[in-house]
């Protein structure tokens, strides 16, 4: 999607810029410079400043901040983020590779409609859909009501399942955030599948096994590499909703920013975490096979 | 085509229609104060009668309305520091003095609350709400004693224990446990403190100040570490829910309402102020956050049930209190992020 | 390139055996699929449900009533936030539209030499994750002492929509027949008259989808707006996050069943938009 468009030029009829076409891009030139350029150079800037914690910071150039996020406790949080994300990930994958592929084979009409359905949660409030969960994860919610009335608790289960609050909490909160991100590009891909290729296979004597491991995975790998970039990067910053559903216990790297920022008031310490945050995201950008669409 | 740009346009206008019904506000007040602590009727009823609108902001730890006032960029009329917080506003010079004059209801308050040690000669600040911060156990689930944070955090409540999401806190309970002193925040004190607390924090479910009865009152968790307000509310809904003073000490806290500098509408805050210490709508305050109300007058109005709620209004001896601890505070960021990290 | 054949359409005897071992698969698959979507829309049914629970406590069935739907009205602040979520919207929708359309225009038309260090930069912060773009803006508010509200909710919020319209109209852009604007130059129009005449309106299906996908992103827009908003300018997603810590009331249930009511309406409106605008345009 917007991955790939990145760094891709329009090939246009374009005429040599001018100082008028100049003028006319110097508003967009100003905007850039000041919301998106500016910011980090702040955001760097006041990772090298002393901060005294409760918003107070004092102009002294110090390394301290970079040295203590690479302590133990901010590296375990950084690995347990990217520990989550790639979980997300996977499930989402997992899950949504098959859906990708229904509804990317499906006829027409059915497709247009599933695609529809699969969007509408896509577009509304992720805070309204995490928040739903409560009623269904709490100690005398649905989930357990459903499993006390089937007597699966006092027979299999001892107790009632402590769902809510947990780090299961939080990965079904971020799986069921991000599900429709990996979705929408796997069945970009699927739906461009040459049908002739897999009639092909088929034709060779291969089961539909392999016909999927050697014809169509490789053909859709594109879409899943874009689904991988939308779901594992995003999510290794979330942070609403994992306080929400980790009951503030599970703390991922974007709790402890926003804690710096907002609670903690060690500003300084915030923005190192900020651009390393932001180093690791260009890296995994960068390094991501985003393959091409052929 | 221009079927499609004229339906935008009245999209468009659709769409900022709902702004227009609101009529523009003659003065508005910016309120920056905690969750779960000044009722919307309250509220309402100071819009009613001055027409000035009330844009209620709200954090639930003093560090975090430091910090936002800090910054420089938000612009608020009243804060709700408690009396630590107070000190370390004062100190920092970031309050401006009031102007009693405009709040002659300040004499509501029981003597005891005026002119408190944290700012003398009460120039900055008049206290709202008081209280404690306490065990509340649902005794309907848990039969055994329970004294004290000792007695909360055992392995046998492992996941049924709620707690306040306030760092300095947690930080005191294993100071009282330890008799060190609360306010003393020192790197050799915390290093004592670390193994107390990283046996504890697993134990906890849920760190909430927001609403730290919910999970109680929902049946997630069984007895907790809160503020007394809600201990009061809970005791209110169910006698099985106890209000205890830890027998190894805990604290007291007074939250008060300042102006910040560079507060915009100070007299609109100065009158909210004055209509908060009316003992009626004191009382409004008390009926939905009980916490202990040092409005004498406000007292008078409540009912016995209520003086007589045990979370309310404990039998209290001499408690500490906080007092500002300057550089300690990122000490103890420092500490309770590391611990957090663990689980 | 080897002709398709008709999806579903089989001839050969050999064929219809491979065909009855791909619907075993097929049927799985529809079944995996509903699970999913079940999984997906569960959440959101319930919370239609309970929208209509007489009890305050969501986990509670006491009974129906419409009583919510009818107070949210007169929730000011649910009110408030949700007027400023549409103002804030509308705004950024707006600003978007015009700064993705001129940018993507300029970047077309012209070939500037850092034409790929400007591309990046203005998908920077939609790739880049949001709570570093918050706090960055936050960091730049506060250093320029600009007071938090809503002019920096709507700057937020338009630096990272107006890439999704610069999107829009560069794959119409794509499209785009050279000759059109030649013929306007010719006819004596300046290059500024030409764009507004001629160019913009062959661009407008692009913006108004663009332009509806950064609405969309707007009033759902969370993380960002937390760092840079205020009590004044609260946004839906900001007072619904508030009261999700503190305890929701079903008040919150029925305006988010109102609210995915009114995404559904938006999304069926740019399904038609779009379909409107992929007939061939008629000639001017």
């Amino acid at each position: 999607m917007a991955a790939s468009v990145v760094l891709q030029v329009s090939e246009a009829p374009g005429r040599r810029a001018g100082a008028k076409a100049w003028l006319l891009l110097s508003p967009l030139l100003a905007w850039l410079f000041l919301f998106v350029v500016a910011p980090t150079i702040i955001l760097l800037c006041y990772s090298f400043l002393t901060g005294t914690g409760l918003g107070e910071v004092q102009a002294t150039f110090t390394w301290e901040n970079y040295r203590r996020a690479f302590h133990g406790a901010y590296v375990r949080i950084f690995a347990r983020s990217l520990e989550y994300a790639a979980i997300t990930t996977i499930l989402c994958g997992l899950i949504g590779y098959p859906v990708a592929h229904y509804i990317g084979r499906a006829e027409s009409r059915l497709r247009n409609r599933l695609l529809l359905l699969v969007m509408i949660p896509f577009l509304t409030s992720f805070l309204i859909r995490a928040y739903a969960w409560f009623i269904i994860l709490g100690d005398q919610g649905l989930l357990n009501s459903l499993l006390e009335s089937l007597h699966v608790i006092p027979t299999f289960l001892s107790h009632r399942l402590e769902l809510i609050y947990t780090p299961t909490a939080v990965i079904i909160g971020l799986v069921y955030t991000y599900l429709p991100f990996m979705i929408l590009p796997i069945y970009g891909s699927v739906e461009k599948l040459d049908e002739s290729l897999i009639e092909a296979a088929a034709d060779l004597g291969a089961g539909p096994a392999r016909a999927f491991w050697r014809v169509i995975l490789p053909l859709t790998w594109p879409g899943v590499a874009a689904g991988v970039s939308l779901v594992f990067i995003p999510s290794i910053a979330m942070f609403a909703v994992t306080s929400l559903m980790g009951g503030a216990k599970v703390r991922l790297i974007g709790d402890e920013i926003e804690d710096q920022f907002l609670s903690s008031g060690n500003l300084p310490f915030g923005a190192a975490l900020g651009i390393l945050l932001l180093a690791l995201f260009l890296i995994s950008f960068l390094l991501f096979p985003r393959g091409r669409e052929e | 085509m221009k079927r499609i740009v004229s339906t935008c346009v009245l999209l468009g206008l659709l769409l900022v229609l709902p702004s227009c019904h609101r009529k523009p506000a003659a003065e508005s007040l910016n309120l920056f104060a905690w969750s779960q602590y000044i009722p919307q009727e309250v509220i309402d009823g100071f819009t009613r009668e001055t027409g000035i609108k009330v844009n209620y902001e709200q954090y639930d730890s003093n560090e975090a309305m430091i910090t936002k006032l800090s910054q420089g960029s938000s612009r608020y009329d009243l804060v709700q520091p408690s009396e630590y917080a107070v000190e370390n506003l004062i100190h920092r010079n970031m309050l401006e003095p009031l102007d009693f004059s405009l709040i002659p209801n300040v004499k509501n308050l029981d003597p005891q609350f005026r002119d408190l040690p944290y700012d003398p000669g009460q120039k900055y600040s008049v206290p709202y709400m008081t209280g404690t911060t306490g065990i509340v156990v649902n005794t309907d689930k848990i039969k055994d004693p329970i004294r004290g944070y000792r007695d909360v955090f055992q392995e046998k409540y492992k996941k049924r224990i709620a707690c306040v999401d306030d760092n300095r806190e947690i930080v005191s309970f294993a100071l009282d446990v330890l008799k060190i002193p609360i306010n003393e925040v020192t790197p050799e004190n915390l290093a004592k403190a670390r193994p107390l607390l990283a046996q504890w924090m697993p134990l906890v479910r849920v760190f909430n100040s927001d609403d730290t009865k919910r999970p109680l009152a929902e049946g997630d968790c069984d007895l907790g570490v809160v503020f007394c307000g809600d201990a009061a509310s809970l005791y209110e809904t169910n006698h099985a829910f106890k209000y205890i003073l830890p027998e190894e000490g805990t604290h007291q806290f007074i939250d008060n309402l300042c102006v910040p500098k560079g507060a915009e509408h100070k007299e609109a805050a100065e009158k909210f102020i004055n209509y908060i210490l009316r003992p009626e709508v004191s009382k409004i305050i008390s009926d939905k956050f009980p916490y202990t109300n040092p409005n004498a007058e406000a007292r008078k109005l409540l009912t016995p049930a209520q003086l007589a709620n045990p979370a309310s209004y404990p039998k209290t001896d001499h408690l500490e209190v906080f007092h500002d601890i300057g550089p300690g505070t990122k000490l103890i960021g420092e500490l309770m992020s590391e611990l957090r990290s663990k689980e | 390139m080897v002709a398709k054949p008709a999806r579903g359409l089989s001839s050969s005897s050999k064929r219809s055996t491979s065909r009855r071992r791909r619907n075993f698969p097929r049927f799985a698959l529809a079944w995996w699929t509903t699970l999913t979507l079940v999984f997906l829309y569960l959440p959101i049914a319930l919370l239609i449900f309970y929208s209509f629970n007489r009890s305050e406590l969501n986990l509670v069935w006491q009974g129906f009533t419409l009583h919510w739907y009818a107070t949210i009205w007169q929730n000011e602040a649910l009110m408030g936030a949700l007027s400023n979520s549409l103002i804030i919207a509308s705004s950024t929708t707006a600003v978007s539209c015009a700064l993705g359309t001129v940018a993507a225009w300029l970047l077309y038309r012209y070939r500037f030499p850092a034409a790929r260090m400007f591309n990046a930069l203005i998908f920077f912060p939609m790739i880049v994750p949001e709570i570093i773009m918050g706090v960055s803006l936050l960091l730049l508010f506060s250093f320029l002492r600009i007071r938090l509200g809503f002019t920096t909710v709507i700057i937020a919020h338009v630096t990272f929509c107006f890439p999704f319209v610069m999107i829009a109209v560069q794959s119409r852009l794509q499209g785009l027949d050279p000759s059109l604007e030649e013929a306007a130059l010719d006819l004596g129009a300046t290059p500024v008259q030409a764009f507004l005449k001629v160019i913009v309106p062959y661009l407008v299906p692009a913006i108004v989808a663009g332009g509806l996908m950064a609405f969309t992103l707007s009033i759902d827009e969370f993380v960002v707006t937390y760092f840079t908003c205020n009590a004044a300018s609260s946004t839906l997603p900001i007072e619904i996050y508030g009261r999700a810590k503190r305890g929701l009331d079903p008040s919150v249930n029925a305006l988010s069943a109102l609210m995915i009511a009114a995404t559904i309406v938006l999304l069926v409106a740019a399904n038609y938009v779009r379909r409107l605008s992929s007939k061939p345009s008629p000639e001017k």
